[in-house]
């Protein structure tokens, strides 16, 4: 996921974006941002909420409720006093083309 | 949307499958280490068929079906129908098994084999009712397709063995009961483990090795040839007998088994992860011993012109101690320590550790070498006919068993330390 330089809210999203690059894909082994998971990231200032839309590799992942937890815990840890609403999403739906240059080279050391 | 929590199997629907078909590899070792004299001569003798049995359904068996119930949700993106009827499928082969091999082993035939039969049999029922009933539904699905034509091939393989075992009491069936016994013994390995570890893996490879490589024809060839090939040989074994009717399917299934090595190849030239784990690693050894067996028996076909007993025994062998034990040696450290990892990971914290951490890498590595010498010398053996060799194989098998049984154990107590 590539963040808008010109985005107003730019900071705030990247504090969260590098927060999820705590959470890893246990079988992987690489972050889901590498992986491609996260599509989009919104954040309410007003209502002190950041929403989350993300997938997973496929839709019976049994890893849903542990990764969404994770995610939850990293934005949270990284952004203190703001909730964290995680929406996974099954479109567009996950392939191998959405993961990152970064996320190839570690897949393949 | 809410996570997919609900497709999380329990944990007893698939550990205690790992951890009895883990202490059967041992038993197995054990015996053929104690009965190892007995490989040079006829496979129709008791303790053959006890080990075969032991090997087959405790060891292969058992953990394909614990697999299968973590993997099931994954294939068909349901819940399982049922997690309660794993628990009974596991005690009914629990206490199937043993009665079987004891019978085979002291060749009583009393109740014993025939209860120790019907409770394997309603076992394997159970588990392939629980395998449809989940993918009910499910629609173009290839990998799901394989998983429950092998499923029925277990049962007419599981049904021509209990026949058979009717049939030393009562006798029934018209020709020589070696001739069905090679039917059972095909069935059971064609269509049932073949089958079923060419269709999990169709799915799991490119999984494992982040292939984008998709070919749905090839697979649906590999499909169609595999099980045209064992119904023709189903009702030639029955009816005719031929050589020719056992040729024909034969080249049937080899064709299958090509286009499934092409498949596995085109996997991996796709792949963005080459570099191969130890798991990955034993799982592409097995694909390159499953020609073995057949190199075997073709190279037989050609200098005699028949299958002698010695080579039949050497054939099984292969296939079971080669191929099945290397690929399920290799792919419990790829989904164990996940499975592990699933249930000791808390929602709420971040984990200290992933499924690489609960197990030991090298380990695996230098099980799979002591395996592999052991395969190579007990292989050796049969074909010499030369009992020592038999006896270094089966002691360096016992060596690798039970350290692979302490290392599935040890992962498994992670979950009590949680």
């Amino acid at each position: 996921m590539i963040i808008d330089i010109t985005d107003k809210q730019y900071e705030e999203k990247m504090v969260v974006l590098m927060a999820l690059h705590e959470v890893v894909d246990p079988e992987l082994g690489i972050n889901i941002v590498d992986l491609g998971l996260v599509y989009n990231i919104e954040i309410e200032e007003s209502s002190k909420t950041i929403s989350l839309e993300m997938t997973l590799s496929t839709p019976s992942c049994p890893l849903g409720g542990i990764i969404t937890g994770h995610v939850k815990i990293a934005v949270e840890q990284a952004m203190p006093g703001f909730d964290t609403i995680v929406d996974l999403v099954w479109e567009p739906r996950w392939n191998y083309d959405r993961i990152s240059e970064a996320g190839r080279a570690m897949l393949d050391s | 949307m809410m996570p997919p929590d609900e497709h999380r199997p329990l944990k007893r629907t698939i550990l205690p499958y790992y951890a009895a078909a883990a202490v059967s590899f041992v038993v197995v070792a054990l015996l053929c280490l104690v009965s190892g004299t007995e490989f040079t001569g006829h496979y129709f003798n008791p303790k053959l068929l006890a080990i075969t049995h032991l090997f087959i359904l405790g060891w292969g068996t058992i953990m394909i079906f614990g697999a299968s119930n973590q993997l099931m949700p994954v294939l068909t993106e349901r819940k399982l129908y049922s997690e309660l009827i794993p628990q009974y499928v596991f005690a009914l082969m629990l206490m199937g098994i043993p009665l079987l091999v004891y019978s085979f082993w002291n060749f009583t035939l009393t109740w014993t084999i025939y209860l120790g039969g019907i409770l394997v049999i309603a076992g394997m029922a159970l588990h392939a009712i629980n395998i449809f009933r989940t993918s009910k539904k499910v629609k173009d699905n290839i990998a799901t397709e394989f998983m429950l034509s092998a499923h029925l091939w277990l049962l007419v393989t599981a049904i021509i063995g209990f026949t058979l075992l009717v049939n030393f009491r009562i006798l029934f069936l018209s020709r020589d009961h070696l001739e069905y016994l090679k039917l059972h013994a095909t069935i059971g390995m064609a269509g049932w483990f073949l089958q079923l570890i060419i269709g999990v893996s169709s799915k799991l490879i490119p999984m494992f090795l982040i292939s984008g490589y998709e070919n749905k024809k090839c697979l649906n060839i590999i499909y169609y040839c595999l099980n045209l090939g064992l119904i023709i040989f189903l009702l030639e074994g029955f009816m005719n007998n031929s050589l020719m009717g056992k040729l024909i399917p034969s080249a049937i299934i080899m064709t299958s088994m090509v286009s499934y090595g092409i498949y596995v190849r085109q996997c991996y030239k796709h792949a963005i992860k080459k570099h191969l784990d130890a798991g990955m690693k034993q799982t592409f050894i097995a694909l390159a011993l499953l020609s073995i067996p057949f190199v075997l028996l073709f190279i037989n076909l050609l200098v005699k012109g028949e299958v002698s007993p010695k080579l039949v025994t050497a054939y099984g062998f292969a296939f079971f101690g080669g191929f099945i034990s290397v690929i399920i040696m290799g792919q419990t450290f790829k989904t164990l320590p996940f499975i592990v990892w699933m249930h000791i990971t808390k929602r709420d914290e971040l984990p200290e550790m992933l499924p690489k951490d609960l197990y030991h890498e090298k380990w695996v590595s230098w099980q799979m070498y002591i395996y592999l010498f052991s395969y190579t010398a007990f292989l050796s053996g049969i074909l010499l006919s030369q009992t020592k060799l038999i006896h270094i194989g089966a002691s360096c098998m016992l060596i690798a068993a039970s350290w692979y049984c302490v290392h599935v154990l040890l992962i498994m107590n992670k979950l009590r330390r949680k």
